[in-house]
């Protein structure tokens, strides 16, 4: 079954406790996971992707994995359409992916540079990794942020296609941000509630 | 394989786009080998060991320059986190670096030694042999710098820490590339040969070191 999962997880850095006791499936479908500021979502889904070293406790990831971090992600001095191909090359998938990706996300794709996009603009080429890429899983910090309505609705819109379709996704946001046919878990000072 | 190349192209092609960290470096090793023949004065200059030692040293300070650039380029908006989070990834990322590293310095090198032969006046008696030790030591030197640059990846004394760190352990590196480079001027066929079989040997040893290390040490 496509998902990724932690057991009795425990994350510390630089001597302090981040995540404890972590008991997490992100199972087939959408998955929404809430928190204040500073409750370790990010460092949550780091640890799920296998960015950050787990002190306790298993991680496991049937399937491949896609994460998009609350940063974009995206190399500086390439194209988006650059960056995006390099990616589906990488995991061997077909460059018209590529293209038909970024003209469903409205990036201009073009011969600018990532660092020159608006910050809309570079957060909506890394969501079209969603649709450029093969994956089983996927990671998403904060995706909604510096989207505009209409781009947040569309997201809003893709993801439960997606999950409906049978993908593992989880989504990582402080905001209030309802998704169709998602499940919510909680996240408070490192502990699932 | 296939992974570490599209890496190294993709490195590549930020390179050429953004060729800030290909400009320091050539810059800087231009500038040394330039304060050289100014500072020793042409009789000392042109020594075929001190010719030959300044411009490895240049040359390594050069490699460590472009190489921090490109792991700078890689923490800005977190892009080193998407190909982490990619199969085989560190693996991938780390000798990929190395590779487009190796063809940087090897612009860097040529430029270099080229230089030093000019402005030097030097008299180049095994000009092959010169090219076969360039290219060896512009082979040996990446593995190690690169490992070293990404140990650091996330110390904020990275400018300080990575030559204190890396100048030693290139040391055999280096004086192979130097007494190489100092033969192959001076006409000692055997001398450079012998010294391209020692780089040789130590760009297997930190290839594998590298390799072993370098995907579990970047963070």
């Amino acid at each position: 079954m496509r998902s990724a999962r932690l057991r009795g997880a425990r994350v510390a850095l630089g001597g302090r406790t981040i995540l404890e006791d972590i008991d997490l499936d992100v199972a087939p479908g959408l998955t929404l996971l809430r928190g204040p500021n500073g409750a370790g979502k990010t460092t949550l889904l780091r640890a799920l992707a296998g960015l950050v070293p787990l002190s306790a406790g298993d991680r496991t990831c049937d399937g491949a994995l896609l994460v998009l971090g609350h940063r974009p992600q995206l190399l500086r001095g390439l194209t988006a359409r650059e960056n995006l191909s390099f990616f589906a090359r990488y995991r061997g998938d077909p460059a018209p992916r590529v293209e038909l990706a970024l003209a469903a996300w409205g990036v201009p794709a073009g011969e600018l540079p990532v660092e020159r996009l608006s910050a809309g603009q570079r957060r909506r080429a890394a969501l079209a990794r969603l649709d450029a890429e093969r994956w089983d899983v996927a990671l998403l910090d904060e995706p909604f942020a510096e989207l505009d309505e209409d781009a947040s609705h569309a997201l809003a819109v893709r993801l439960a296609t997606l999950g409906a379709g049978g993908r593992a996704i989880l989504v990582a946001t402080h905001g209030h941000t309802e998704l169709d046919g998602s499940r919510t878990v909680r996240l408070a000072e490192g502990r699932l509630a | 394989m296939r992974r570490a190349l599209l890496v190294a192209e993709r490195e590549l092609r930020a390179e050429r786009a953004q060729p800030d960290g290909l400009f320091a470096a050539l810059g800087l090793t231009l500038v040394l080998v330039f304060l050289e023949s100014l500072l020793f004065g042409p009789s000392v200059a042109r020594e075929p060991a001190v010719a030959a030692g300044l411009t490895w040293i240049a040359l390594a300070f050069a490699a460590m320059l472009a190489t921090t650039r490109s792991f700078d380029r890689e923490l800005e908006d977190d892009a080193i986190d998407a190909i982490l989070a990619l199969p085989g990834g560190r693996d991938a990322l780390y000798a990929g670096k190395v590779l487009a590293l190796t063809g940087l310095l090897g612009i860097v090198a040529f430029a270099g030694v080229l230089l030093t032969v000019v402005l030097l006046d030097l008299d180049v008696t095994l000009p092959l042999h010169l090219a076969l030790v360039t290219a060896l030591g512009t082979v040996a030197v990446p593995p190690l710098v690169t490992l070293y640059v990404a140990l650091s990846l996330r110390l904020r004394a990275r400018a300080l820490v990575v030559p204190v760190l890396v100048l030693p352990v290139l040391l055999p590196q280096l004086a192979a590339a130097t007494a190489g480079t100092a033969a192959a001027i001076s006409g000692d066929a055997t001398g450079a040969l012998g010294w391209s079989g020692l780089l040789v040997a130590t760009a297997l040893v930190s290839g594998v070191t590298g390799l072993t290390i370098g995907p579990v040490a970047i963070e």
